[in-house]
């Protein structure tokens, strides 16, 4: 099963962001967009979020499924706690204690027991940033849109949290589509990794990467040479 | 209440001393009740106030005002201050009404006040128009504070729209309103006691006042004057604390 965009128009004041861009992603993967900033990444994410309308496309397989965002800013109410913040997004049709439930496994899996009913503003950029995924898992989604959510943090804090994400996401294998402009966390996280350029966007490369996550290093031979090739694909 | 003294709290009674020290100068000085009591015969008359069987009846009566006052003027307030903050074009409408109700010397209002209503509710009247704008500019603020982000977010994963105001909302602003809240009962204390001093109603800390100054009760005067100031200091500790409880989020 894939999801499909096909023929995707849309500008930006003047200028065109798509011009008829086509792109797939396999269902049950993680699809690193890669690319440039001001290509387009983030308003692709948010056509496919509903956040934008496009000017015209076609788009196949999104309409019926839920989807939870993982923003480049985590987003968290600053009046509710760790736990309140992660139970925002469950409908109350959940009973509160499923609810707390749910909060709580999320919270174990991203390492945020001690911290349950702290305010954001006690809490580093990282945790906050762990919340906001925490948050969108606990969603009820089919897939998860992530918006560079690592960005600004740095080399530690980020294998840190790509290791808690691919753990977390092993769980229940959600739909990821996951846009940024670092080599490495795409090299990590993604099974399919497409190379963007633009504006108007187009795919450059397309790669795929086989290898399980626990087996992934970025000092092996053959994520060096991958990196070698997109690095190359995104100077052009 | 436990009230620890630090450095800062000792200067701060040094300075409440030095008053009380020219205070007690000037009385020496003038050598005369009618023109300036000493401290201690005012802090006698003061305390002979809270004896009198009429004393809770004059503090309630203008307690009630002022929140009666205060009350109407937070609810148009937060009407208003949603309704401007929500819109441009209201805020356009409004801004010049509110500016100008700012404007107006208190006493032209006063004066036009007891005119329109009965000694009672003048008090009540100033009271309102003088705390409303204070609300309603700093609801105003609030909800143009209010991080779009946010609301993206929550409208994002589908969050029904009634939770969205109970959740992120109303929390949002509410420290605009409690800040408004204390701005406003700061201005509106006094001007409710300028408001009872002219209108005269039978209870009233203003009404008492006056007849103390007609009678020339200097120390009086005084005594319903610190009356007045500790109220007006009881509202504002409620303020800070309901601020404090409100806003533990803050870091």
């Amino acid at each position: 099963m894939s999801l499909e965009i096909r023929s995707l128009y849309k500008n930006f004041d003047d200028v065109t962001l798509f011009s008829d861009f086509s792109v797939a992603f396999q269902e049950g993967t993680i699809t690193c967009i890669l690319g440039p900033s001001g290509c387009g990444k983030t308003t692709l994410l948010n056509i496919i979020g509903g956040i934008i309308e496009p000017d015209s496309g076609q788009m196949t397989g999104f309409r019926e499924k839920t989807i939870s965002y993982i923003f480049q800013d985590p987003r968290l109410l600053p009046w509710k706690t760790v736990e309140e913040n992660i139970e925002f997004v469950l409908g109350r049709d959940i009973a509160a204690e499923q609810r707390k439930k749910i909060s709580g496994q999320l919270i174990k899996l991203m390492e945020l027991e001690d911290f349950t009913a702290y305010y954001p503003s006690k809490l580093s950029g990282g945790m906050r940033q762990r919340v906001s995924i925490a948050r969108a898992f606990a969603y009820p989604s089919d897939i998860i849109l992530m918006d560079e959510p690592l960005k600004g943090l740095d080399i530690k804090l980020k294998l840190n949290l790509i290791r808690i994400f691919s753990r977390m996401w092993q769980t229940d294998k959600r739909t990821v589509v996951f846009v940024t402009h670092d080599v490495d966390e795409a090299l990590l996280l993604g099974s399919d990794i497409i190379v963007l350029s633009g504006p108007p966007a187009q795919i450059i490369l397309k790669k795929r990467i086989d290898l399980p996550y626990e087996k992934r290093s970025l000092e092996s031979e053959y994520l060096k040479k991958l990196e070698q090739n997109l690095m190359e694909a995104l100077g052009n | 209440m436990k009230i620890s003294f630090t450095g800062k709290n000792y200067i701060s009674l040094a300075s409440v001393i030095c008053m009380l020290i020219v205070w007690k100068i000037l009385s020496l000085h003038f050598d005369s009740d009618f023109v300036l009591p000493s401290p201690e015969k005012t802090l006698i008359t003061t305390l002979t106030l809270f004896g009198d069987g009429r004393f809770l009846g004059i503090v309630g009566t203008t307690v009630a005002r002022g929140l009666i006052g205060f009350i109407i003027s937070v609810v148009l307030g937060i009407g208003t201050g949603i309704l401007t903050g929500l819109n441009p074009y209201a805020d356009a409408f409004l801004r010049p009404v509110l500016v100008t109700i700012r404007s107006i010397p208190v006493i032209s209002i006063i004066l036009l006040a007891l005119i329109w209503f009965n000694p009672g509710s003048v008090p009540v009247f100033i009271g309102m128009l003088t705390m409303f704008p204070f609300i309603t500019t700093n609801v105003s603020d609030g909800i143009r504070s209010i991080d779009r982000e946010l609301v993206v977010m929550a409208t994002f994963y589908k969050v029904s729209r009634e939770r969205i105001v109970r959740e992120l909302y109303i929390p949002a602003i509410m420290p605009f309103i409690v800040s408004g809240a204390s701005s406003a009962l700061g201005i509106g204390w006094r001007a409710i006691i300028i408001g009872e001093v002219l209108s005269q109603p039978v209870y009233g800390i203003g009404t008492m006042m006056q007849n103390a100054q007609t009678f020339l009760n200097i120390d009086a005067v005084i005594a319903w004057t610190i009356v007045a100031v500790l109220i007006s200091y009881a509202f504002e500790k409620m303020i800070r604390w309901l601020e404090h409880k409100l806003v533990v989020w803050r870091s």
